[in-house]
């Protein structure tokens, strides 16, 4: 169960730090709003808060 | 229309924007993990944790309050439990309605009002149910948590792709989670069936007799208004439904499938050979044919759809514009539990239980729920 858990959040991380790397690169606004919501929930998601 | 740019300056504040969400439905997600307050009555004896019978439990998600009323006489031991399914509200509050009220006079009553606490902690996504419904009390709202079907999978990850219980039944994956599924349970098996192996280990070591499981259901799902029995509880549940029948009270008996296992109906009876029973109401919150979820649907039971559904014939109870509201199905399940308590008496009398100060169904119909609740603080 641990290591699974382990496995989920580095998953999780990874996609989180990639999300916040298109959120700064992107130089259309409305992306840059799109990518900061779907990264509310990957953050939720990297805290395990459900 | 001109394109507007981002810049390092407005990725900053979207990042503090998604963090600031992050914090608002984070707090709000936390809430459900904190249990709504249940106020016992004069009547309790002892407050137990499901723990104390399996220690494996302990400081686990899976851990739960077991309320002990032990009475003057001796007499049988009767197992209530309620919140199996956090999603089928009637349940939880006749547990919490009985702890508040009760007082054995004959054999001993003990209560678990959230069997599966983790399911208690999220709610089904994406069913746009509420986090809480509230019932009227002359002092103000009294809030009690909707939770899910299936036990917190922040508690028990992953789902396997098909689950084989413990009883050896082959079911879909997120079974694994459904606490009536996972019965006898495992010691050292997953969190749900752990718990399910903390309620055998209740049984057994205190001597149950009767053990009665609270349900709700859909108003399109064949087994409802029903009391589902194990073989062994057959005449009890027959004797049960005559009263109920005879009081006017419409109700069916459902005998529990020999061939499906990992319900508490089934495993309680034929791990420990005490009398196993299931009562199911109508719950059109519950259902696939409601129209928005909320607060009301699920405390007045009030729903045009399933009045058209049954207009058209295709629900299994009868539904009229004025709905099912929680207080007739919190009655119902009062009903079913006095008669069968009048019926245990009847058969076995030296095994009787007899309980005092319960709220009787035909006043908790009439006056509400509020009326009998403990006041919100």
């Amino acid at each position: 169960m641990i290591k699974v858990r382990l496995f989920y959040h580095l998953i999780v991380l990874y996609l989180s730090l990639h999300l916040l790397w298109y959120l700064v690169r992107r130089k259309k606004i409305w992306s840059q709003a799109a990518a900061a919501l779907v990264l509310t929930l990957f953050l939720l998601r990297l805290f395990l808060i459900k | 229309m001109k394109e507007i740019k981002g810049t390092p300056r407005s990725a900053a504040l979207f990042l503090f924007l998604a963090g600031l969400l992050c914090v608002i439905s984070g707090k709000s997600f936390v809430s459900m993990h904190r249990p709504e307050p249940i106020f016992p009555g004069p009547g309790l004896s002892e407050l137990k944790s499901l723990s104390d019978y399996l220690p494996a439990l302990k400081n686990s998600p899976g851990d739960t309050e077991v309320y002990i009323f032990l009475g003057k006489e001796k007499g049988g031991n009767l197992l209530v439990l309620g919140g199996t399914h956090p999603n089928e509200p009637a349940g939880l509050v006749t547990a919490v309605l009985l702890i508040e009220t009760i007082r054995a006079e004959r054999g001993n009553v003990f209560i678990i009002p959230r069997a599966n606490a983790s399911g208690f902690t999220h709610s089904d996504p994406q069913e746009g149910n509420p986090q809480r419904f509230s019932v009227a009390t002359p002092a103000g709202p009294r809030l009690f948590r909707l939770g899910s079907r299936l036990t917190n999978p922040v508690d028990q990850w992953p789902d396997p792709a098909i689950y084989i219980n413990p009883a050896g039944q082959k079911l879909s994956g997120n079974e694994a989670r459904n606490l009536n599924r996972c019965y006898p349970g495992h010691a050292d098996g997953h969190l749900t069936e752990r718990i399910a192996f903390g309620i055998m280990e209740l049984i057994r070591k205190e001597r149950l007799d009767i053990a009665i499981d609270l349900h709700e259901s859909a108003p399109e799902y064949p087994v409802i208004n029903a009391i589902v029995f194990h073989e062994n509880s057959a005449e009890l549940a027959a004797l049960a439904v005559l009263e109920l029948q005879d009081e006017g009270l419409e109700i069916r008996l459902e005998a529990s499938p020999a061939g499906l296992r990992g319900l508490s109906h089934r495993e309680w009876g034929d791990h420990t050979g005490i009398k196993a029973l299931l009562l199911e109401t109508p719950n059109a919150s519950h259902g696939r044919l409601k129209g928005r979820p909320s607060s009301s649907l699920i405390v007045d039971g009030r729903d045009k759809f399933y009045a058209r559904a049954a207009r058209l014939g295709w629900l299994f109870v009868a539904y009229g514009d004025e709905g099912i509201p929680l207080s007739h199905r919190v009655a119902r399940h009062l009903a079913a539990l006095g008669a069968l308590l009048r019926s245990l008496a009847e058969l076995e009398p030296d095994k009787a239980i007899e309980v005092e100060r319960m709220p009787p169904p035909a006043e908790v119909q009439q006056k509400g729920l509020g009326a009998f609740l403990h006041p919100p603080n």
